[in-house]
Order: structure tokens, then sequence, then C-alpha cells
């Protein structure tokens, strides 16, 4: 039996894992599916321009998300720029500042000015009476994040914002097969942005699609994304490059092939986690809200006192045993330049930011490697005092 | 593929059947060495990077600025978002005119657009079809930002002089050199001239990464800004510090990159084989002048552009209708021009009389991997079908 090191390796013993374990899904397919995936896409010469592989990967989308539209894109911020576009958003956009920063910077490139709502600690997600508020104050349109394989209760969200007439379009970057009142996350409000970035449920090294069940708001999509898959020419006010290749679309339906066993492989990693750290204080696993089925692709903890270390300091002493957790969101995105510039009143999402750590979970690892990340995390634990004098801070 | 045109009735566009059943189109579509594009993907699958600033990536940039010459390239998702993230990072602050000639590529003002500029075009020279100091001048003043300098499709515009204007105005200059990859000027590659250059890697290109640009420059800062603009401005893991979007390109994108690259000066002489095919061919065709690739410099030969004149006996839109009946894709070369496009957002143009005359004139003749030195001997004798019947033609379609 190999020694299990008594002591963590912020404090000088060697590290838990012998190569860095990362946060992000980091799925693709093997070297037999790829290698026969591109014989075929050379022997076809089809490279871009919304080939075949592109339209069977968008058919496919539309029937999994349960939608009539899926316009596959270069990746999801291109995607949601493309979708304010299309939108012909004009003013100002309500979102919130516990998100990814490309929601934010995303809402920049067409002029639009972003203001930020406070989130309900409770569910990461938008907080319905600030919601309230801001829309009272007027909005051309909310841009919602659902986040960590969870949503903000997007129909109660849709509904809210009708009352205002303020449409509603969503970040689902987070979001790809999970499931809420019966219907896939995809169909709700205006449009919805999936990502298939390589650290998603679904990867496609870049990629991303935006779901519709607007038939026009999908061929303005479409005409701004490119000349080729249009399928009826619409006055847009610019295009934008957001092709997706076929190389990309090869490997998103190659992924779709694979995704419940992704699902499931999360599900059964998230279970050894809940156990693997079950008695520790001070950790709380963060359950995906507002879903009846998630694709379980975030290990989200909050991390409060009953610990004994800050959440920077347990982010510290796990990359020191090459567990690469990582503090998504921090800081929050009104702290980021050049948001920053104007000043935003958020001590919910600030307390949010500096409490929540994510930890491993995809491809990289088995449930053996997610209890090792746990039995690192009670070695931490357990020295808690040392590791505060080491890194010289208060509890 | 049938045989040739004997009588008028052979004409696809009469009813006849076309000369190419696969059409021979202007899209290069090169194919790389498949085993090449898998071995560099071995480089991925093993790392178990897909994007982010993978290796692939950076061997892509550092074999890209060896080729061109310069200390820094930055690679990106596609041209279009390298050209908006460039001319963002370059544009005099204050200002917000960026100035580009009207007859180019039917997207550069959209470009502009998202890079919060407003497009001002100029005209080009009717010699070689690219700006110059004489048609920049009456477009740049107080309000420029950015000069925007396109290389034409065939040749290069006049790239040290167009630089020195810039310089001694204090302005950047930012070269759109899409189709001139493998181009020199005045005996140097492009790639170093004025502040940065824009390349694509897009399939129709000379270099085909399925999707990608990139941008080649000696300029460490900007750079080092792009890079981070590329990643939604993040410097480190958690910091950013500018505004910035996605624009990365990804492993596969740059394997495939590398493959054709590999390729390149054997894909240079299949395209010289092409374009002499093209030279000889039209040689004995009057009215149609093939513009001609300068020998003094290097080029990829890939692009083949003909001007129809005077004595060309058909319009040149119905040329184009009758060859692309045949499967033989030819284009309009960049007609409508800008300054003819109806835009939603601001732009600025005078008349530009001679970008409009130009618009008119020229034609981007079938091209690039797929189109072999046979299929341009029988383009040719279609050209040659078509001028010898021109009269009969003109009252059969007049009918």
């Amino acid at each position: 039996m190999t020694g299990t090191p008594a002591r963590p390796a912020v404090l000088g013993a060697p590290p838990a894992f012998a190569e860095p374990l990362p946060v992000g899904q980091l799925r693709f397919p093997d070297r037999a599916a790829y290698r026969a995936l591109f014989a075929d896409l050379f022997a076809r010469e089809y490279y871009t321009n919304q080939g075949p592989l592109a339209e069977r990967f968008e058919a496919r989308l539309a029937e999994r998300l349960g939608v009539r539209h899926a316009v596959c894109v270069t990746n999801a911020t291109i995607g949601l720029s493309m979708v304010a576009e299309a939108l012909g958003l004009r003013g100002r956009v309500i979102l919130p500042a516990f998100t990814f920063v490309a929601s934010a910077q995303s809402l920049l490139w067409s002029g639009l000015e972003p203001v930020f709502c406070e989130v309900d600690p409770s569910t990461h997600h938008l907080d319905f009476a600030a919601l309230e508020r801001h829309l009272a104050d007027g909005a051309a349109a909310v841009l919602a994040v659902n986040l960590w394989g969870g949503t903000g209760d997007p129909a109660r969200l849709v509904a809210l914002a009708d009352r205002y007439g303020v449409p509603v379009y969503f970040d689902s970057a987070h979001a790809f097969g999970c499931t809420v009142d019966g219907r896939p996350v995809g169909g709700f409000g205006r449009a919805e942005v999936f990502s298939f970035h390589a650290t998603k449920v679904l990867g496609a090294g870049e990629g991303g699609c935006i779901a519709t069940d607007d038939d026009e708001l999908a061929e303005r999509l479409r005409n701004i994304r490119s000349s080729y898959g249009v399928r009826a020419p619409r006055a847009v006010y610019r295009t934008a490059n957001g092709r997706m290749s076929e190389a990309q679309a090869g490997i998103g339906l190659l992924s779709l092939d694979a995704l419940d066993a992704a699902i499931a492989h999360n599900r059964a990693l998230r279970e050894a986690y809940r156990s693997g750290l079950a008695g520790l204080p001070g950790l709380a696993l963060v359950e995906p809200n507002r879903v009846e089925t998630s694709n379980h692709q975030y290990l989200v903890l909050e991390v409060g006192a009953a610990f004994g270390l800050a959440r920077d300091a347990l982010h510290a002493a796990l990359h020191a045993e090459n567990i690469v957790a990582r503090r998504y969101f921090h800081p929050g995105v009104h702290r980021q330049p050049p948001f920053s510039e104007t000043p935003a009143d958020l001590p919910q999402t600030d307390a949010l930011c500096a409490r929540v750590l994510q930890l491993p979970l995809g491809a990289r690892l088995d449930a053996d490697a997610a209890g090792r990340v746990c039995a690192a995390i009670r070695r931490i634990h357990d020295h808690a005092a040392a590791i505060r004098s080491l890194l010289g801070e208060r509890q | 593929m049938s045989v040739a045109k004997q009588r008028l009735e052979d004409l696809a566009l009469l009813g006849g059947t076309p000369l190419f059943a696969r059409p021979r189109s202007t899209s290069n579509l090169v194919r790389p060495d498949f085993d090449a594009f898998m071995r560099y993907s071995e480089t991925m699958l093993a790392a178990g990077q897909y994007t982010n600033n993978g290796p692939l990536v950076r061997e892509l940039e550092q074999r890209l600025a060896a080729f061109h010459r310069t200390r820094h390239c930055v690679s990106f998702c596609n041209g279009f978002w390298a050209l908006v993230l460039a001319m963002r990072e370059l544009a005099l602050e204050g200002r917000d005119e960026v100035v580009m000639p009207s007859l180019t590529y039917r997207r550069l003002a959209d470009v502009a657009s998202w890079a919060g500029l407003v497009p001002r075009f100029c005209e080009v020279e009717p010699d070689t079809l690219a700006l110059s100091p004489r048609t920049l001048a009456p477009e740049v003043g107080a309000r420029t930002a950015l000069i925007v300098a396109v290389h034409p499709i065939v040749n290069c515009c006049d790239a040290p002089a167009l630089a020195a204007f810039a310089a001694e105005r204090g302005l950047p200059i930012l070269f759109d050199s899409v189709e001139s990859v493998y181009e020199t000027v005045g005996g140097r590659k492009t790639g170093g001239f004025g502040n940065a250059e824009v390349f694509s890697l897009h399939a129709s290109k000379l270099i085909n990464g399925f999707e990608g640009g990139y941008l080649t420059t000696d300029d460490a800062e900007l750079a080092g800004r792009l890079a981070l603009a590329r990643g939604f401005g993040f410097s480190g893991q958690d910091n950013v510090v500018m505004r910035g979007t996605n624009a990365k390109l990804n492993e596969m994108h740059a394997a495939m990159a590398l493959a054709s690259l590999d390729d390149l000066e054997d894909q240079v002489r299949r395209n010289r084989a092409r374009y002499l095919a093209y030279r000889d061919g039209l040689a004995a065709l009057p009215g149609l002048r093939l513009l001609a690739f300068d020998e003094d410099e290097r080029s990829s030969y890939k692009n083949i552009v003909v001007e129809t004149t005077d004595a060309w006996p058909l319009p040149r839109d119905l040329t184009i209708r009758l060859l692309n009946a045949e499967g033989a894709l030819a284009r309009a070369y960049y007609d409508p021009p800008l300054h003819l496009r109806p835009a939603a957002y601001p732009t600025i143009a005078g008349a530009l009389p001679v970008s409009s005359a130009l618009a008119r004139r020229f034609v981007s003749m079938p091209c690039g991997h797929h189109v072999s030195v046979e299929d341009i001997g029988r383009i040719v004798d279609l050209l040659a079908f078509l001028r010898a019947q021109a009269t009969p033609l003109a009252a059969r379609l007049a009918a």
C-alpha cells in the first residue's frame, strides 16, 4: 500500500497528485474515433461554411434541446454578442455580476450598458426582488445566467420580465443537458447560448450554439453569422464571423453521443465527493439549483468559517497538491475593468465571490481520484492552524 | 465532365449540359497531408489540451512569425475577429474614422463597426487596384484614427510608401494581408510592414486551418495586448485587465494550419502551373486581360483575376452567369464596392467614381487546389467559344 502523506503539500509533503488535476470536463473522443472522423472529413474535403457535419450537429442539438433552431457558432461569447445584435438591443441590459466575465464583455461589443443585479446567495442566481427594481428602472433586456448545471428558475424570470415588457435571453454555458419544469434548458426566453468549450460537459475544443424557438430571430442569427448557412436573406445591422468549422461540429457530434455517459460519470464523482467530504465542518456542497436533471458538471463548495481556513488559503493549499481548484467567480465582474469604473453595490455578490470554490470534475478523474482530493482536503483541514500561520493569515 | 461546346444550345445557360459536374470555384480548399494532420493532432491528444493557448497554437505562431520574419504572431479564431481586435487596439484615442479602400472585401466595413470606428472609404489606383498615398490623402484628416491598407488579391500595395505616409502623419496603419500570405513587396515578405498585418487561415485561403486568423507584428506591446484580448483580457488565472472576448484559435485548427504550412512550397508550385495555364490560354483571347503577377516579387500565384476590357464582346455580369451555369464559379471582383453597399451603421464616402467603374470590370476566375490545368484549358476554350458566338448569343438571349 502506498503511504498516504500525513501532512498537506503546502507544509512540505509531496503533492497528492503527480500531475495537475484541472476543474474542466476536458472530455474528448479517443484516437480511433478522432482518426475516423477526420479521415471522413478529409475525404469529403468540406472544411467549414456550414457543411454536412454542422447541419447534422444543429439538427441533433435542436432535437436534444427541444427547440426549433440550434445555430452553431465559433464560441459562446461570440454567440452572446450575436444574440444581442439579432435582438437589436440598445441601451441597458440587466445581468448578474456573479458570472464569467464573458457574459458582460459580450454586451460591450454591441455598445450596450451592463446593469449589474444582485444575486440570491442561497441560489447563486438573480435575486428576484433586486431584478424587479432594475426592471422598473427600464432595460432593453435581461441577460440571465444559468450556473453550475442548475438554473435561476427561468420560467419565473421570464414571467417577471414579461410584466415589464423586457425580453430575456440566457447565458446557459453551464447548462447543456439540464432539464427544468419537464423540458430541457434551451427553450426559455428569446434565446439561450450554450458553450462547447473544452471545459464543458459537451465539448468541441471551442464552440457554442444558440437555441431559440423564434424563426425570425434564428434567421437573423444565421445572416449575422455568415452568408453560408443562410436559409433566407435578412437585413441585419452588421455581420460577424461566427462560423463553426466541420472539425468542431464533428467533435461536437461525438461529444453529444457521449453526453449521457459523461453526465452519469459526473454524478458518480459528485457522490464520491459528497461521501468523501461528509462531516467536514465549514464546507457546503452547492446543489444545482432549480433543475430536475443536472449535467453535474461543476462541483461547487462554499467555504465557511468553521472549516478553519479562508477560501483563498484552501485554494492555495489545494494548488500545492496539484489540485487546480478554481475560484469561479472571483472577483465579481463589477470589480473587473472596465466595469469597475462604474461603482456597483453588490454585497451579496462580493460575499459569494469570497467563499466559492470549484473542485476538479470530469474526464481526468475517477472515484478514487475524487476520494484522494477529499483526503487532501481533510489533511488541509487537520493542519489548518499550521497553514494559517504559514500563510500569515488571521482566521 | 462534358465535351467542349459546339453550338449555342450546348451552353448550360441555354439548356445544355454543364461543362463541370463538380463545380470549380475560387475557394482554395487545399488539403494537407492527412498523416501530417494526425501527427500534429497527436500532440493535442497526448496532452489533453484542446484550446487556451496550447502547444500547437504556440508552435503555429512561432512558425508563422519566422515565416513572415516578424518578432510576434498572435493567432485568432478567424481573420474577422483578428481585424476587429487589432483595429480597436491600434486606433488613436479620441478619433473615430478608419480609412480603408472601397474596392475590397464586402465585410470590412462591418469589422470597423465592431471596432467602434466609422469607415471612411478611399479610391484605389486603377492599374494596381490598390490604395496608395495619393488615394489616401483626400480622406485622411483630424478624425483619422487608423488606416487599413488592404492588399488586392493579385500583387500588393506599395507597403513601404503607405507605411511612410502613415508615419509622416503619426497615424497607425494596419495591413489586411489576407490574400498576400506568400507575397513579397520590394523583396521583403509581408508581415512586418506598418504596425501589424492580419492574415486568414480560412479553408478558402492559402493556408487551410479550417477557420482561423493571425496577426504579425514587431510591436511586443501590441502583441501582448492582443494575446490577452482574445482570451477575455485575462492576465493570470483570475485577473482581467482589459476588455476582451473569446477569439481564441483551438488546437485542432492549429494542427490543420501546421499541416497546411508543411505543404506550402509545393502548393505555390502547383498554383504557378495553374497561373501559367491561364496566362498562356488567355494570351490568344482578346478582350480578357489577365492580371499578371509581378515576377520580381514572390507570390502564391493562387488568385486569378481578369479584366473584361472594352474589346470583350459580352457584359461582364453575363459572362459570369454563363460561366457559373457551366459550373465554373467565377465571381465579380468586389462588386458592389463598399461605398455602394447599403449600411445600417455610419459610413463616410464620396462618389469614388474610379472604384465604382473598376467594380464593373474584373472577374475572379476558378482557381486553387481543386482546379486542374486541364480544367483551365476547358475554361479558356469555353471563353473562346463565348467570344466567337457573342453576337448570336446576345441575339438569342434578347429574344
